[in-house]
């Protein structure tokens, strides 16, 4: 039966190194939670009260993010287009239909934020809608679909929360943590500090790496769902010359939450510390895919 | 889609296709529609689906289409396709018998998913209209295997929710209808 052909075949290799990243970036969260049990009472409160802002970040992100970047949820009668275009996406991924905002920005990029598949939002700034092609623009509501359909806002909070962690330890630690001249702290806060520094840089290393890998995945995804992987690289050039143009200011906002973006907003950054993967990296990826398709010899296999 | 998929940026391919015999459910279920409830056949049935551009894409769907032409010459059943504004193709079939219009229809998407292309398929659509002329549509989404009534309403974008639900109501469990009411996804210009 042809029940197991499909366009496409996996990507182990991507795969693994996706797996390898979270492998380590959980075990040094676990030797993190050691060390902060260690040192006692201090380190369980710290973890309690990062807890309670992770939380309340989770749950009150997704109006902020849509809110910072001056979107607003759009009906089928206002963007008809975008609606069915998305409509039909989602018959392809098999994937509940999102919200569906617009951001008023020439910047061109599109994001998905959500914790779930069921309250996902997708949202595309004016700008990208009249620079792409409609095949183009299908191309990159596809890369967002996938992105929900990953779960990756769920992914990349709880892989940042042992982050935030170390981070609010460093910044009290460097606040309240020199200012006694009594040693009442003891060295188990000296401990604490310089754990959370070490977490910190590691596992921010860690997360910009899967985040790279998760963006390939939806790349991926999107090709598999639009069929036309050629269709979102050339998107993907596009917004890449049309943002070298575009002025920084247009940036500030954006920069919490490029973690989502179609194309990161900020400028050129060194390889380790990017959340997005070169452009070319992965223009090259999809014109491998289109390869594939076009030899055939995935159909044929 | 599992916890696994998740954690592992999603599947790297979809899961089997339904057994066909949920889309042939049409043709038993179009017996209580016609003498129960008036909705008639319009004697046309699509298949719409993602064209790759790409050369063995291309040769099994013209294959294909030379299939359906053979069998259309004892069944009768006629083909034409067209490209929507999305860059969908339609491959619609012409039958007053509705059987007729469920085979072809099954024989399009069996050779696309022969071929390795099944998950190119988006939907098959069967247009019908009431006792007051009225259209009503049935889509059948393969990738969930299920069947639901769409009835678009006069303004942009507008369905008739309610005659939906009706229409559904009237199918009983002769259909498999697809239970998730947000997964009635509409079908924009529909070209029959």
């Amino acid at each position: 039966m042809a029940a197991t052909k499909t366009t496409f075949t996996r990507d182990a290799g991507l795969q693994s190194r996706m797996l390898l990243t979270m492998f380590l970036l959980g075990a040094l969260y676990v030797a993190f939670v050691g060390v902060l049990f260690a040192a006692g009472v201090q380190g369980f409160m710290i973890l309690l009260i990062a807890g309670g802002f992770a939380a309340l970040q989770f749950f009150t992100s997704d109006k902020l993010a849509l809110h910072a970047m001056g979107a607003r949820e759009v009906t089928p009668q206002e963007a008809p287009e975008l609606h069915s275009m998305i409509e039909r996406l989602c018959i392809q991924a098999d994937l509940p239909k999102p919200k569906i905002a617009v951001a008023y920005t020439e910047m061109p990029n599109a994001f998905a934020i959500g914790k779930s598949q069921k309250s996902a939002t997708v949202c595309a700034t004016t700008g990208i809608m009249k620079m792409l092609s409609p095949a183009e623009l299908e191309g990159v509501m596809a890369h967002e679909l996938a992105h929900i359909k990953n779960r990756d806002v769920m992914i990349m909070t709880i892989a940042s929360f042992f982050a935030s962690v170390a981070a609010m330890i460093l910044q009290f630690g460097f606040l309240f943590g020199g200012g006694h001249g009594d040693d009442d702290d003891g060295p188990g806060f000296l401990v604490i500090l310089l754990a959370s520094l070490v977490v910190y840089v590691l596992s921010f290393l860690l997360m910009m790496a899967l985040s790279r890998y998760r963006e390939f995945s939806a790349d991926r995804g999107a090709a598999l769902t639009t069929g036309r992987p050629s269709a979102l690289a050339s998107a993907l050039r596009k917004i890449a010359s049309g943002m070298d143009r575009l002025p920084q200011q247009d940036l500030r906002a954006a920069n919490e939450m490029s973690a989502f973006f179609i194309a990161s907003p900020k400028k050129v950054v060194a390889g380790l510390f990017a959340t997005h993967p070169p452009m070319e990296k992965r223009i090259e990826q999809l014109m491998r895919l289109e390869g594939e398709l076009q030899t055939g010899t995935l159909a044929a296999a | 889609m599992g916890f696994l998929d998740a954690i592992m940026g999603g599947k790297k391919k979809l899961k089997a296709p339904p057994a066909a015999d949920k889309l042939f459910a049409m043709s038993t279920a179009y017996v209580t529609l016609s003498a129960s409830h008036g909705i008639e056949t319009k004697g046309v049935a699509a298949i719409v689906f993602q064209p790759l551009a790409t050369a063995d894409f291309e040769a099994i769907v013209a294959e294909m289409e030379e299939l359906l032409a053979g069998t259309g010459a004892d069944t009768g059943t006629t083909i034409s396709t067209s490209e929507d504004s999305h860059g969908y193709r339609w491959i619609i079939l012409h039958d007053d018998d509705i059987e007729d219009l469920v085979v072809g229809v099954n024989a399009v998407s069996d050779a696309l998913m022969v071929g390795g292309y099944g998950d190119r398929v988006l939907a098959a659509v069967f247009a019908f209209k009431d006792s007051k002329g009225k259209r009503v549509y049935f889509i059948y989404n393969y990738k969930r295997g299920h069947w639901y009534p769409f009835v678009p309403a006069s303004g942009t974008q507008a369905r008739d929710g309610e005659r939906e639900l009706q229409v559904k109501a009237m199918i009983g469990t002769e259909l498999p209808i697809e239970p998730e009411l947000e997964r009635w996804f509409p079908l924009w210009g529909i070209p029959i």
